[in-house]
């Protein structure tokens, strides 16, 4: 391997051009090919049974988000300019090319169907917007008494009415937002103002506000962390190498994403993180010990130089890219295709720098020349074995006061575990923007109008048996358990299904007495009432609600939060139903992109937690292998736990809820966590073999790869600390999170490992193994 | 654009058939055509047994047998049906009037045998389907002659069978229809198929005839399917038993008729 790569050093140029020409043919098939998938079903399993089920109820019922488009008028909406808007608005949404007519609900679209003396009657609301003061009154009085509208499209404070647009998953852009909000903006006056809300809004700015905040971020966190390089490696070429090495693994990751034609997912934006953290080390490492060699040999040639550090760099970092990528491998366990992509992707640009960092950094060095030396000053004291004077006095304190670390590191465990406690999982979207932002404040304000801007949908399947749901006493059950969840949490604000169809046209057909408002005990009624509904409301509503066969029912809950709280809470109150339905013969099933949310977030931290889990065990047994220590690979797999449990834990008692992306940051907890262990544990047999001192192994381990560890740590913290300054608050979080996981990594390595190191006696109990 | 590039075709289609019309020797124009299919004779009264099957997207049926009379009073046609099954709305009963006069909208009754009572439901809109079926009510022959305006646009020859294609705009711009094109037998003036477009010139829905009968001269559409192809739903009529001018007494299109049941 060793000669491979000093043979290589002969041909720098071809190795540079070679790799260079690769990169922009990546780069071209990156432009040709790449695309980004914001359609969050995409990154559902699509073979997982709640997901089957809820896609094909979906289809069944016709269930789709809906943006709420809310027409305010603080004097109140009965009067005819307000109405007006209402109609026009309604129709001009009809005619949108992304909304299906029939999917645009509102007061205009609404039938009224009242009871008289001698009958029934059915009739729109308006049609022509209503102007004497007579016919306005009228209109007003049918609203308040038809619940089926009031309080649902009508605010029972009569200042909101709302208009619902459902649409297919696939077609939000910032385009069609934008040409939303134009139309709705358009019609607003002094009177009336118009808000947008619901949950393909608050997806679709979600999807498009969070990488283009990053797009934003992305060049200062780089520039930052080019200037920190530059200070930490005195050196302008070495700087640009070295962070080339990160560009070129992050292209070629991409390019071959872009080649066998798989889109950016939302946390393949994760992968540059990854390999900006990761990449960098290879680069700081190789450059730390160039430094070292350079600055006792300032005579030595390039090539010399080049060959001292490739014979004693080659290994390590082998090691940390072969350990790093394998940990990413084991995200292949995941349920989740975007994850397992990311897992797989990321490991190849964890192995593509590794590539680079054997390759083209020491074909860059051959072309631009050594950093320059330092002079270093052999009779002044360091205090120590090393030429550090600052390394010495930090390693020998550290291993002095070694009970320090390891208290510290016990309270910290134990205190990460409370934290861990706290932590909850979160699938909301709305929660992820700024609480006094435009969106957040739309969807409270009619939240605060109406039942909610979220919805659960509960499907009640019999399995088959043909008109179950006309059943007198499944429907009364269906009822009772929509009162009982409506009643029990403040959250629902209200729910839907063929029970308020039937206890309705029961009212109806009995004069309006609200004494009927209720499900009959015949189930002959039930089976007219619903053939008269057909002959004479809209047969498409129905559908809506119940399936052909009267074999499956959807049951409608509107959530005034899209916070896995409030779904878990509804979901709690249904359950308590399950045994009762179980007995007539029905299972409970969920459907909507709210459960769907749920069921997803869930996944991707069952998977997570597996592969953090099943990758720290490979870890310790590649270390324990490449070290023929198990011991060793116990030590080294340290910082990894520590930095781990405290980024939970941290997230705990801050109350970052663990969502898609913050989960994943576990994972840059292995791949950081391994190169600082590797590095370090490599470096210390290395000087081990030399020396019988224990202390004088730490101290010149600590000179060099601790020294580089710093730097390491301080230029990745440093540029992703910028992310603080996001106007997103996930990407926030990321930035902290990051800068997190390396300060953890890095003080757990200088630290508690190298006590634990110190303590264990590898390398000193039987010397002279013989390291080559 | 799209309605541009259509009007375009349109335009190059009417040179065409206004070329052919002349050629032949029978010129008739679109609405004579029309008047022709509406006032085919259909007898003073009409007895049969409906079969009508709804078919949803995923092929699931729902079928409603229903026995029904219908009875041409001159300035008023009264129909009633009895549906004979499914067995939970057996007896259920449904009475129309509808009149001659524009002014005046129909009347109907329906009869819910559980709750032993007739409602009159009052609906104010006129495209409402036909109990829950992809035909409205207009699609089953309340239509005008002069609610739309018709134009022969062509003329095919389809399985051996001459056929007017003629396409009628409704003067109603508010129409849930912005036209329909109808293929019409030249023999004896019964429809083929019939294509219905919604309000932006799109395909919505295709009626198909499949049979007719003829009753001692007055033919009898007796199995029809309607399409929705933007919802792929579909409605099947069946006609069984038909028997006409058997003399249906007017009495038996009343409230107490539909109580007591056939």
């Amino acid at each position: 391997m060793e000669k491979l790569l000093n043979k290589l050093l002969n041909y720098s140029w071809i190795s540079m051009i070679v790799i260079l020409a690769i990169t922009i043919g990546f780069f071209l098939l990156m432009k040709e090919n790449t695309r980004m998938e914001t359609n969050l079903d995409k990154y559902m399993p699509q073979n997982h049974p709640a997901f089957i089920y809820s896609d094909k109820a979906e289809e069944w019922f016709n269930i789709q988000d809906g943006i709420i488009i809310a027409i305010e008028n603080q004097k109140g909406i009965f009067n005819t300019e307000t109405l007006d808007t209402l109609k026009q608005l309604t129709r001009k949404f009809q005619k949108f090319d992304e909304i299906d007519k029939a999917d645009v609900t509102s007061l205009y679209t609404a039938d009224n169907i009242v009871g008289t003396e001698d009958g029934m009657d059915v009739k729109r609301f308006f049609k022509r917007v209503p102007k004497s003061p007579e016919k306005l009154k009228q209109l007003k009085e049918n609203v308040e008494k038809n619940e089926m509208v009031f309080g649902r499209l009508v605010s029972t404070d009569e200042t909101v009415t709302v208009i619902i647009a459902e649409i297919k998953d696939d077609v939000f852009t910032q385009e069609f937002y934008q040409e939303i909000l134009d139309v709705a903006k358009a019609s607003q006056t002094d009177d009336i103002k118009i808000h947008v809300a619901g949950r393909p809004i608050v997806e679709g700015t979600m999807a498009l506000l969070g990488p283009a905040d990053m797009q934003r971020m992305v060049p200062i966190v780089i520039l930052i962390i080019f200037l920190v390089l530059f200070i930490t490696l005195r050196s302008f070429k070495g700087t640009l190498i070295t962070l080339g090495v990160v560009f070129l693994s992050t292209i070629w990751a991409f390019g071959l994403m872009a080649a066998v034609n798989i889109p950016i997912y939302a946390v393949s934006t994760m992968i540059p993180v990854m390999l900006i953290a990761i990449g960098v080390a290879d680069g700081i490492h190789l450059y730390s010990h160039l430094h070292t060699f350079v600055d006792h040999n300032p005579t030595a040639s390039k090539k010399e130089a080049i060959s001292d550090m490739l014979q004693h760099m080659w290994k390590p970092v082998a090691m940390t890219s072969v350990t790093t990528a394998v940990g990413f491998i084991s995200l292949l366990t995941s349920q989740v295709y975007p994850v397992k992509y990311f897992g797989i992707f990321t490991a190849f640009g964890v192995m593509m720098a590794m590539v680079f960092s054997l390759v083209f950094l020491p074909a860059g060095i051959m072309i631009f020349g050594l950093p320059k030396a330092k002079k270093i000053d052999k009779e002044e004291d360091k205090g120590g074995h090393s030429h550090s004077k600052l390394a010495n006095s930090f390693a020998a304190s550290v291993i002095k006061n070694k009970y320090v670390s390891i208290i510290g590191t016990v309270v910290i465990i134990i205190l990460s575990a409370f934290g861990m406690q706290e932590i909850w999982i979160n699938s909301s979207f709305l929660d992820k923007f700024e609480k006094d932002s435009e969106i957040v404040l739309t969807d409270k304000f009619i939240n605060e109008h109406f039942g909610g801007t979220s919805s659960l949908n509960l499907i009640l399947d019999a399995d088959g048996k043909k008109d179950t749901f006309k059943e007198p006493k499944v429907l009364k059950l269906v009822d009772k358990m929509q009162k009982d969840v409506d009643n029990q949490l403040q959250v629902v604000g209200n729910t839907f299904s063929l029970t308020d169809y039937i206890n309705r046209m029961n009212k109806v057909m009995n004069a309006d007495d609200e004494a009927y408002n209720t499900i009959p005990n015949n189930k002959n009624m039930i089976a007219q009432y619903l053939l008269l509904y057909e002959m004479s409301g809209d047969p498409e509503n129905l559908n809506k609600v119940v399936d052909y066969d009267y074999e499956k029912l959807n049951v409608t809950f509107q959530l005034k939060s899209d916070n896995s709280k409030a779904i878990n809470s509804a979901l709690d109150v249904i359950h308590t139903y399950e045994d009762r339905f179980n007995d007539l013969g029905i299972t409970l099933n969920y459907a909507g992109s709210g459960y769907k949310g749920l069921v997803f977030t869930d996944l991707i931290l069952e998977g997570q937690i597996m592969s953090l889990i099943l990758s720290l065990i490979i870890i310790i047994v590649l270390l324990s292998l490449m070290f023929k220590n198990i011991k060793i690979g116990l030590i080294g797999s340290v910082p990894i736990v520590i930095t781990a449990l405290i980024s939970f834990g941290i997230m705990g008692f801050l109350g970052i809820p663990l969502s898609t992306t913050t989960a994943l940051l576990s994972s840059i907890a292995i791949g950081i966590g391994i190169d600082y262990a590797v590095h370090f544990l490599e470096q210390y047999r290395h000087n081990a073999s030399n020396t019988d001192d224990k202390l004088v192994a730490a101290q010149k381990t600590m000179a060099h790869s601790g020294k580089a560890i710093i730097y390491n740590a301080i230029v990745v913290i440093a540029g992703f600390l910028v992310l603080l300054f996001s106007v997103f608050p996930p990407n926030r979080e990321l930035g902290a999170l990051v800068s997190l996981n390396m300060f953890t990594s890095f003080a757990g390595t200088l630290t508690i490992m190298l006590v634990l190191l110190y303590m264990s006696n590898v390398y000193f109990k039987k010397k002279k193994i013989n390291n080559q | 654009m799209k309605t541009l590039k259509m009007k375009t075709v349109l335009v190059a289609l009417l040179a065409v058939s206004g070329f052919t019309n002349q050629v032949l020797a029978q010129q008739l124009t679109g609405r004579e055509i029309i008047d022709k299919v509406y006032n085919l004779p259909s007898g003073d009264d009409q007895t049969s047994d409906l079969t009508m099957t709804l078919i949803n997207k995923s092929g699931k049926e729902r079928i409603r047998k229903i026995k029904q009379f219908t009875k041409d009073l001159g300035d008023v046609e009264k129909s009633i049906m009895f549906f004979q099954s499914p067995a939970d709305v057996k007896n259920t009963s449904f009475m129309s009037w509808t009149y001659d006069d524009d002014s005046k909208s129909d009347d109907q009754w329906i009869y819910l045998p559980t709750l032993k009572k007739i409602k009159r439901i009052s609906s104010d809109s006129k495209s409402d389907y036909f109990m829950g079926s992809d035909f409205t009510y207009d699609d089953l022959g309340d239509r005008k002659l002069d609610d739309d305006t018709h134009k022969l646009i062509g003329e095919e020859t389809i399985d051996g069978v001459d056929y007017y294609v003629v396409e009628s705009i409704p003067k109603d711009e508010e129409y849930m229809y912005s036209k329909t094109k109808t293929w019409i037998r030249k023999d004896n003036f019964i429809g083929l198929k019939k294509e219905f477009y919604d309000e932006d010139e799109e395909l919505l829905k295709i009626l198909k005839i499949k049979k007719f009968e003829d009753f001692s001269g007055i033919l009898v559409i007796t199995n029809s399917e309607m399409e929705n192809v933007q919802k792929s739903h579909r409605t099947t009529m069946e006609l069984k038993n038909v028997e006409i001018n058997t003399g249906i007494p007017a009495s038996k299109f009343s409230e107490r008729m539909m109580m007591r049941g056939i």
